[in-house]
Parts: C-alpha cells; sequence; structure tokens
C-alpha cells in the first residue's frame, strides 16, 4: 500500500460543541490506483483528505486517533518540517477552485517554477523552463507564449489544467483531487478528467478523488469508498458497487439520481436530512433515514463486515475484490 | 401541443460595452442572449441546458422581468409582456414567478419564513385578505412538505432541501400558471435533490403548473421535462421532445454534450464512445460568424462560416417522421446515438 | 491625527446571516456551491455559527430551538467577550457622569482659586489645581460631557448622512453615483487638521455646534463609502431578485431588504469613528479652534495646562489620560463589534 489511513479521527471544536467530522475513517491506495471517495456535504471526506496533506487547520480541528501511512511512515508522527517535504514532493492536492488556488499577482510561469526553485534548488531560468515543459504536457496551447500569463487570462478548464501541472511538477506518488471537475462544464469535465487519468496512467501515481458525482466515479474510480456521518459506510471495487450496492445509502443515492439514457417516473428520495455531526444518532448513523433499520441499528454501531459470495460483475473474472459495508444487514442489501 | 401559454421569438439581451466616462461610446457588445425562440404550453415543461454563459439564466431574467429584452417578444397569453409597465405588468408578474438557485441566498436571512412566504401578499393585497394571509401561508408551507408550525422561524435554522421547499412556496402563494426554475437543485445535496424533484413534480400536477426548467444537469433535464432546448452562445441549437434529443440528437453540439455526460454506470466506460470538444466557449462579445458552434465543431466546412444555420427541422429529416425529425440549427445535421441504452437490471 | 481606520471593508457579508459565509456565492454551477459548502462548513469556519452543516443542519427539524439571528449571535458573542465587558463599563460610566457629573463632584468647574494655581494633590483635590487654580478633578468630570456630546452628536450626524447618501447611490447607481463617489474624492483628501484650523478660525460661537458641523462634513464620505459598498453587496443578493420579480417597489426593497442586511458594516465603522472624533476634538480645542473657554472640555484643559508641563504635570497628565482612556474604549468596542457581527471571523 502506498498510503494507509487507519482509524482516522478527526473532530472540530465549535461554539455551539464538539462536531465529529471523521469518525474511524480507514482506507488504502496503491500505485497506481484510483480511489474515488464518495459522499456528500459534511460526509467528512475532504476533511479527511485535508488530514492526509496536513493542512488541516488545528485548531479547531484536532485529531483526535488514528494513522496515516505513507510509504511505510506514520505522517501523523513526522515533525512539521519533515511534513513538508512531504507535501508537494512526495503527495499533491488539487482543489476544485483553480481560481482562487493560484496566486492572482503571479505569472502561472513562476507558480509553477517556484516549485522547483524551493524544492529542487533551480535556477530561475531553468525552473521557467520546467514550467514551459509541463504546461505541455497538461496540453495548454501556445505554452511559450502564455507562460508569462495570469492566472485569470485562462478559461476555467485551462486553469484547472495549470492546477494539475502543479501537483504534477515534482512527480508524487500521490495526488489527492478534490472536487476537482465541480466547477467546471460538461465538456470541459471530460477533457481535465482525461488528461488526471492519462497523468495518473503514465507516472504510475496513486489517486484519490474525492467528489460527490455518481457519474464521475463510475467514469474513473477503480475502488470506491461511500461516506456518511464521517464513516466509510462501503467500500468496494467500482463494478460491484453499482452492480450490487451492500448498503442502503449506497443503494438509496444510485436510485435517487435522474438517468440520462431513460425518463424514470419518480425518483427514489433517501427520506430525511444528513446528520447533525455534533448529535450523531446512536448505533448506525444511518439508521433514522434507513428504509430497513430494525432495533438493531439504534444501538449497535455496525463494525465493517467482510462482504463475500457477491454476484460477479458481468464481464470481470477477477478474484472476489476486498469489499466491506458498514450495515447489520448488508447480505439482505445485497440480495435484495 | 396543448395551448401555448407563453411564446418567446426574437429574445435578444445584448448588455452594451462602453468606453469614456463622460462621452460614453459604446464599442461592443455582450450578447447573452442573441435570438431565442420557444413555445411553453400549459402544463408543460421546457426544460433548458447549456453550459455556462450560454445565456439560460439571462432568460430566466427577461421572463419574470428582472431583465428588460433588447429587442424580442415575450407573449403571455397572447399579450407581448415586454411593452407592458406598471398595473399591467405587475398582473402579468403574478402568473409568472420563479424559483431561485441558491436557497441560501434567495432567502432574506431577516425575515422569518411567514414573512418571507407571505410577502407576494403583500405585494399583489389582492389575492389574499389580510386576515387570511396567515393560514395561507401555512396551507403552503404544508403544501410543500414542511410543518407549518415553522412559520416563525428563520431561514437559518433549515437546511438547504428546506429553504428550497420554502422558495419553492413563495412562488406557488400567488398561484401563478408559469414557474421559471433557475438551477434548482443544483446547490443540493445528491439525496436531498431527488425530494425536491419529486415534490415540483408533485406541484405540477396538482396545481396544473407550466415549468421552465433551466439546469446544467442533463440527466435531470431529461427526468423534469417534457420538451427540452439546448442552449449554446445565446442560441437555442436543437429542441425537441425529450426522446428526440436525448436518444436521437442531429446537433453536434448536443451530441457532444451528451457523450460527456459521466454515467453512473462503470461498464458505459467501455461501451461508449465519447466526443470531446477541444478549446473554450467562444466569448460571447465577439461570436463567430455563421454557425456559431463551428470554432469547435468537427464537422465545420465553409459553409458554417457564412450561413447562419437556423433553428428548422433540417432538410435531410423534412420528409421524415421519425424522432430525429425535430428542429436543429446545423447545415450537416445527422442523427448519432450517443447515450448507450441502459443494461442495468433495476 | 488619527483618521477613524476603515475596516478595510471586510464585511461583504454582514449582510447575510453567519451560516451564508458556508456557502460562498460562486454564481457557479450550484455543485460547486456545494463542494464548496462541504469544504468550509468544516475546515474553515468550524467556529460553527448556527447553520453551518454540522450544527444546523436539521436545526429546523429539531424543535424548540431558539430562534437566533446575526443579532442575537452578536449578542451571545459580545456578552462573552472581555474586551467588550471593559469597553462598556468604561463608556457607561461616562455616559453616567456626563448626564450627572454632580454626582460624583462636589464643585463648579469653573469656580477656581488663583491662589492654589499648580498645586499638587490634596484632601478633597484629588488630581491637584491647574494653571489657573482650577480643581483638576472636577474638571476632568465635567470634560466627559462635551466629549460624549460631541462624539456622540458628530457620530449620528455623520452615520445619518454619510448612510442615506451612500445607500442612496450604491441602491439606485448610475450618474448619481459616480457624481457621489467623485465628491467623496474630494472630501478625503482634505487634510482634517487643516481644514479644521481654517474652517473654524473664522467662527466664532461657543457652543458645540460648529465643531460638529465640521466632522460632519469632513466625517461623512467616509460612512458613505461603507453604506454604498454594503448596500451593493446586498443588492445583488437573491433574495432582493425575488423580491423585485414578485414587483417590488424600490422602497419595500430598500427598507424591507437591503437596509436591514447592510446596516452591520455601518454601525462598525460608526462605533470605531465616535473614538476618533472625541480626539479630533481635543484635537482642534488644544489647537485653539475648536471649543473655547468657558467650555470645559479635556481638550481645552490639556492646551491650557501644556505650558505648565515642567511644575504641574498632573494638570496635564489626568485630562490627557481621561481622553486616551475614552478614545480607547471606543474603539475596543468598535472593535468587538466588528468581530461579533464579521460572520468571516467565527
Amino acid at each position: 500500500m502506498l498510503l494507509e489511513v487507519r482509524d482516522l479521527h478527526v473532530e472540530f471544536r465549535t461554539r455551539d460543541g464538539i462536531a465529529r467530522a471523521v469518525n474511524g475513517v480507514s482506507y488504502g491506495v496503491d500505485a497506481g490506483e484510483t480511489l474515488a471517495v464518495l459522499g456528500e456535504s459534511g460526509s467528512g471526506k475532504s476533511v479527511t483528505a485535508q488530514a492526509i496533506m496536513g493542512i488541516l487547520d488545528m485548531p479547531p480541528g484536532r485529531i483526535t486517533a488514528g494513522e496515516i501511512v505513507f510509504r511505510g511512515r506514520d505522517l501523523l508522527t513526522l515533525k512539521e518540517d519533515e511534513r513538508r517535504k512531504v507535501r508537494g514532493a512526495e503527495m499533491a492536492m488539487i482543489f476544485q477552485d483553480a481560481l482562487s488556488s493560484l496566486n492572482p499577482v503571479l505569472s502561472v510561469g513562476d507558480q509553477l517554477g517556484e516549485m522547483f526553485v524551493v524544492h529542487r534548488g533551480l535556477s530561475r531560468k531553468d525552473a521557467r523552463a520546467r514550467a514551459v515543459e509541463l504546461m505541455d504536457r497538461v496540453r495548454i496551447p501556445a505554452a511559450r507564449e502564455r507562460v508569462r500569463d495570469y492566472p485569470h487570462q485562462f478559461s476555467g478548464g485551462m486553469r484547472q489544467r495549470i492546477m494539475i501541472a502543479m501537483a504534477m511538477a515534482l512527480e508524487p506518488a500521490l495526488i489527492i483531487a478534490d472536487e476537482p471537475t465541480t466547477a467546471l462544464d460538461v465538456t470541459v469535465q471530460a477533457q481535465v478528467m482525461d488528461l488526471l487519468a492519462e497523468l495518473q496512467r503514465e507516472y504510475h501515481m496513486g489517486l484519490i478523488l474525492i467528489t460527490h458525482d455518481l457519474g464521475v466515479v463510475a467514469d474513473v474510480a477503480d475502488r470506491i469508498a461511500v461516506m456518511y456521518a464521517g464513516r466509510i459506510v462501503e467500500s468496494a471495487p467500482v463494478h460491484d458497487i453499482y452492480k450490487a450496492p451492500a448498503h442502503p445509502y449506497t443503494r438509496g443515492l444510485l436510485d435517487s439520481i435522474p438517468r440520462l439514457d431513460q425518463k424514470g417516473q419518480e425518483l427514489y428520495a433517501i427520506k430525511g436530512l444528513p446528520p447533525n455531526l455534533m448529535d450523531i444518532p446512536p448505533g448506525c448513523a444511518f439508521n433514522p433515514r434507513c428504509p430497513m433499520a430494525q432495533d438493531v441499528c439504534r444501538t449497535d454501531v455496525p463494525p465493517l463486515y467482510e462482504v463475500t459470495d457477491v454476484p460477479r460483475a458481468a464481464g470481470t473474472d477477477e478474484p472476489p475484490a476486498d469489499r466491506t459495508s458498514a450495515c447489520h444487514f448488508w447480505r439482505e442489501c445485497l440480495h435484495d | 401541443m396543448t395551448e401555448p401559454l407563453l411564446e418567446v421569438s426574437g429574445l435578444h439581451k445584448h448588455y452594451p460595452l462602453t468606453q469614456g466616462i463622460v462621452f460614453r461610446k459604446q464599442v461592443g457588445a455582450v450578447r447573452a442572449v442573441d435570438g431565442v425562440d420557444f413555445t411553453l404550453g400549459r402544463g408543460e415543461t421546457l426544460g433548458i441546458v447549456g453550459e455556462s454563459g450560454c445565456g439560460k439564466s439571462t432568460v430566466a431574467k427577461m421572463l419574470v422581468n428582472l431583465e428588460r429584452p433588447t429587442r424580442g417578444q415575450i407573449r403571455y397569453k397572447g399579450e407581448d409582456v415586454t411593452r407592458l409597465s406598471g398595473r399591467a405588468l405587475k398582473a402579468v408578474r403574478r402568473n409568472i414567478q420563479m424559483v431561485f438557485q441558491d436557497p441560501y441566498t434567495s432567502l432574506n436571512p431577516r425575515m422569518t419564513v411567514g414573512d418571507i412566504i407571505g410577502e407576494p401578499y403583500e405585494i399583489h393585497p389582492e389575492v389574499a385578505p389580510k386576515g387570511d394571509r396567515r393560514r395561507q401561508v401555512q396551507d403552503l408551507l404544508d403544501v410543500v412538505g414542511l410543518n407549518p408550525e415553522y412559520i416563525n422561524r428563520y431561514p437559518h435554522q433549515f437546511s438547504g432541501g428546506q429553504r428550497q421547499r420554502i422558495g419553492i412556496a413563495r412562488g406557488l402563494a400567488l398561484r401563478p400558471e408559469v414557474i421559471v426554475a433557475d438551477e434548482p437543485v443544483s446547490a443540493l445535496d445528491v439525496s436531498v435533490q431527488a425530494q425536491v424533484i419529486n415534490l415540483m413534480d408533485r406541484l405540477q400536477s396538482e396545481f396544473d403548473l407550466s415549468y421552465l426548467f433551466i439546469a446544467h444537469d442533463l440527466s435531470i433535464v431529461r427526468h423534469i421535462s417534457d420538451r427540452v432546448g439546448v442552449m449554446y452562445l445565446g442560441r437555442i441549437v436543437e429542441i425537441g421532445r425529450d426522446a428526440e434529443i436525448y436518444d436521437h440528437p442531429t446537433h453536434p453540439y448536443t451530441q457532444a454534450l451528451l457523450s460527456a455526460v459521466p454515467l453512473p454506470d462503470p461498464q458505459a466506460r467501455e461501451r461508449r464512445e465519447r466526443i470531446i470538444l477541444t478549446g473554450d466557449v467562444p466569448s460571447p462579445t465577439n461570436i463567430p460568424s455563421g454557425c456559431r458552434f463551428r470554432t469547435r465543431c468537427w464537422k465545420a466546412q465553409e459553409r458554417c462560416a457564412q450561413e447562419v444555420p437556423a433553428l428548422a427541422v433540417p432538410a435531410a429529416f423534412r420528409l421524415a417522421t421519425g424522432p430525429a425529425a425535430h428542429p436543429s440549427a446545423c447545415h450537416f445535421a445527422e442523427e448519432k446515438q450517443v447515450v448507450p441504452p441502459e443494461e442495468r437490471e433495476s | 491625527m488619527p483618521e477613524p481606520t476603515p475596516p478595510e471593508h471586510h464585511l461583504p457579508g454582514a449582510g447575510r446571516t453567519p451560516e451564508d459565509g458556508a456557502i460562498a456565492d460562486t454564481g457557479m454551477g450550484g455543485a460547486m456551491d456545494l463542494a464548496t459548502a462541504e469544504g468550509e462548513t468544516l475546515e474553515g469556519k468550524p467556529g460553527g455559527p448556527p447553520g453551518t452543516g454540522p450544527s444546523g443542519r436539521d436545526a429546523g427539524g429539531a424543535s424548540g430551538e431558539r430562534a437566533r439571528s446575526l443579532w442575537s449571535d452578536a449578542w451571545r458573542d459580545l456578552r462573552r467577550n472581555p474586551v467588550f465587558i471593559i469597553a462598556a463599563l468604561v463608556i457607561l460610566f461616562l455616559v453616567f457622569i456626563s448626564l450627572w457629573p454632580s454626582s460624583i463632584t462636589w464643585m463648579s468647574p469653573l469656580k477656581c482659586q488663583l491662589s492654589k494655581a499648580q498645586e499638587g494633590s490634596q484632601p478633597g483635590h484629588p488630581f491637584g489645581f491647574d494653571g489657573q487654580g482650577c480643581d483638576v478633578y472636577t474638571r476632568v468630570v465635567y470634560g466627559a460631557r462635551t466629549s460624549v456630546t460631541v462624539g456622540v452628536l458628530a457620530t449620528l450626524g455623520v452615520a445619518l448622512f454619510g448612510s442615506v447618501l451612500g445607500g442612496l447611490a450604491g441602491f439606485f447607481g448610475g450618474a448619481w453615483d459616480s457624481l457621489l463617489s467623485r465628491i467623496t474624492d474630494v472630501f478625503f483628501a482634505i487634510p482634517v487638521v487643516l481644514g479644521g484650523l481654517v474652517l473654524l478660525s473664522v467662527v466664532t460661537s461657543n457652543t458645540v455646534w460648529p465643531v460638529i458641523g465640521f466632522m460632519v462634513l469632513l466625517g461623512w464620505p467616509q460612512i458613505s463609502r461603507i453604506a454604498r459598498g454594503s448596500v451593493i453587496t446586498a443588492k445583488q443578493n437573491d433574495y432582493v431578485q425575488a423580491a423585485r420579480s414578485l414587483g417590488a417597489s424600490n422602497s419595500r426593497l430598500l427598507l424591507r431588504h437591503i437596509t436591514p442586511n447592510a446596516v452591520a458594516p455601518v454601525i462598525v465603522v460608526a462605533t470605531i469613528a465616535l473614538g476618533t472624533y472625541i480626539a479630533l476634538e481635543a484635537t482642534l480645542s488644544y489647537l485653539g479652534v475648536g471649543l473655547k473657554p468657558p467650555t470645559v472640555s479635556w481638550g481645552i484643559d490639556i492646551s491650557a495646562a501644556s505650558p505648565y508641563i515642567r511644575n504641574a504635570p498632573h494638570a496635564l497628565l489626568w485630562p490627557s489620560g481621561a481622553l486616551a482612556v475614552t478614545v480607547l474604549a471606543f474603539i475596543m468596542l468598535g472593535d468587538a463589534v466588528r468581530d461579533a457581527l464579521d460572520p468571516k471571523l467565527r
């Protein structure tokens, strides 16, 4: 495993109490693998990513338990200056909003080159040459002429390419992309996702893709981890999860999205609202909204069950992959 | 189609670009909406899709009179709304209401839910007598699925989905005939989107509403719409019944748009041909000559730069009666299936 | 001259409820807003205003939750802020002694004994005597009245005048707005002390009104700028558009929707400015163009005592100290109010 998050807990102290944003998240990514972390607002998917990158605001945030093992080292035990060397060089992050993630008063060439000046000690001239190379690689037309342009002179899609170039600059082993295409139009979104997937293959990087879009996930992910109220409720290879979800929340999400290829009748709607993180329901956090909830769901927190004897997705013949579900009734859900 | 309630023809909205402070000189214009025609029948839902900056929100604003068109007509029951003012305008406004995109900014944080939903009655006092208003507001809350006792609460005590219900209740207060919904669910969580869509579906039959439903999410538009118009750079490039547009698109832009939508089905990855458009949408200040899509179109030829394609049933399909025969503004329109038919059993 | 520092207008969202900050108004697709909300809810503002995701998410569902608004939240913040409590106590005390100075003094500030000039502290005269043999303690207490009167009246005048002009300019925009902006620029260019020396030296009145009038004259552009900015911000909110699409009149928009949501930054800046006006009055009086004897004012006393600073420093230090504490108290109050009203800092 390139990166392994083990039993991570993060909480935020707020004026109104303690918000438990992440409650025991474990997941892993291999080199060359794409893990999609799927969840709605407040599910803790971004917070987990920030904890991995070490860019969580602390305070008010606090990591109360857990390990983040990256290439054999627990990042949480590293000193801040060691951590800083990991950031950027070994793992990098792509944010949703490229415009606010780029410095508006520096040219994109300067910002790209800075990575080489700071981490690799290149001269400004060499750094600029590398910047042009990078812009070429993310297929920005006329890179040599545009290297002196400022972020606002680029379109949204081009800016997101620059963000990708910046993340790729030092050829990190892991990229975390937090909703990288949410702000983009569909046609541009496809271009950017294609580019990201291509670069990932080329450099054999691990990619954690954080998103709420079930379509994007189906397009690029190898594995999916579905988060709800700060926990992973289901984790499985992508084909399996779409074929037969083993958690009622995943099932509800899949059923509630309208389809492009058919005009449905009434949509299935998950009833109720996501929980208040200061007051997560006892037992399974999803129980108040769950159509299958029983008494045990209101009292016992479901452990992560191994999901076995899964009907295989058509056309895949790899051995049964590791699959987990945090539902007492995963079997019923799967075969329903 | 049923009788047209709303007829829009030749609608333009140009924002002038000026230079100079004292002697303003017009140096150009942002052609946000550049000749849009459509009709909306009673009880019908017309979906408008397009990418950001295509002018779909500007169309919505003109329909509810938040913007005055530069040119063109909006006929409501045969009467040109753009020429009305004063009392007559107010009367028409009552019948065309809007639901906004962002439930967080579209409700005044200083007003209670009761005041927000009741405000239409204060502006149009003839609709409900004063003593009756509170009851009406409570009825509306009930209709949109909120507890009528919430009448004295403030918007921030509600979640995004609940706020959008409040916004919808405000839109319904005057019993309008047309509701213009500008991205009504795109600010909401996936699991809440379905609730609001279902609500809008239910209200449509309950109150015999016509919807103009504007969104960038093609799947949602298909779900709710009877007919769909695809906008690109200020114009509708293709319009037709939902199956005509989604299953038998003939305009290359529609085809590219549909092929780019990620499908929630990992198996579609292999089965699907993707049309990846190159480049970006041109600026609305500098719209290409002829067909406005030609700069990104893989079919573009000489003719596209010279002749503006009209939004009509293309010559190739004029004699056909199948689903491909619907208005499409392309000189080289041809049918192409880009959404793979569903295989998943459900 | 300490110009009141404009708090670099960092209250863009001051008109909104706290949790609106959680949704960056991206104007992009709602999905983006949604995701921004997610990011910010948990990272940016875990300070947790009521509606931010975690806490307020189902606030609407939980019955019996008390009503909260920006103001009640701000008040809750303020009550816990020691800076605010200290400042408020000092100001209450000042107001008390300006209303009833005789409650803690037992002499007239104008009754002086030249024989005791420059004498130090002694029983019954804790602060000693000034150059004219007047009791410093009594004069410091009576001086508070002038300072507070000038400060409060000047601030009220500035706030009213400035916010009405700025607010209207921001709301209507256009040529009047440009004109007003240029006029404010001109006023900003006038050096306050020099302007005071020139303008007030021709006035012979003994009352506080010329000084107050001068402060309003030079102070309103600052407030008008803030008011204009916050009205423009509030005007862009969707709820204003929503009311407009219902057919609401301009006065309804202004009074009901914009003013309540735009007033917070004005209050903040005015509170801070109040302190600086008190200092300005002292400065002008010191320079001999402000208030004139027999009016009792700290500035006059500081000015009168400065020649004897070697022999009788107490006559200078006590009024200066009172002035410094008063100005500090108002600025601290303004700071605390700003923090409490600024959702971004939560």
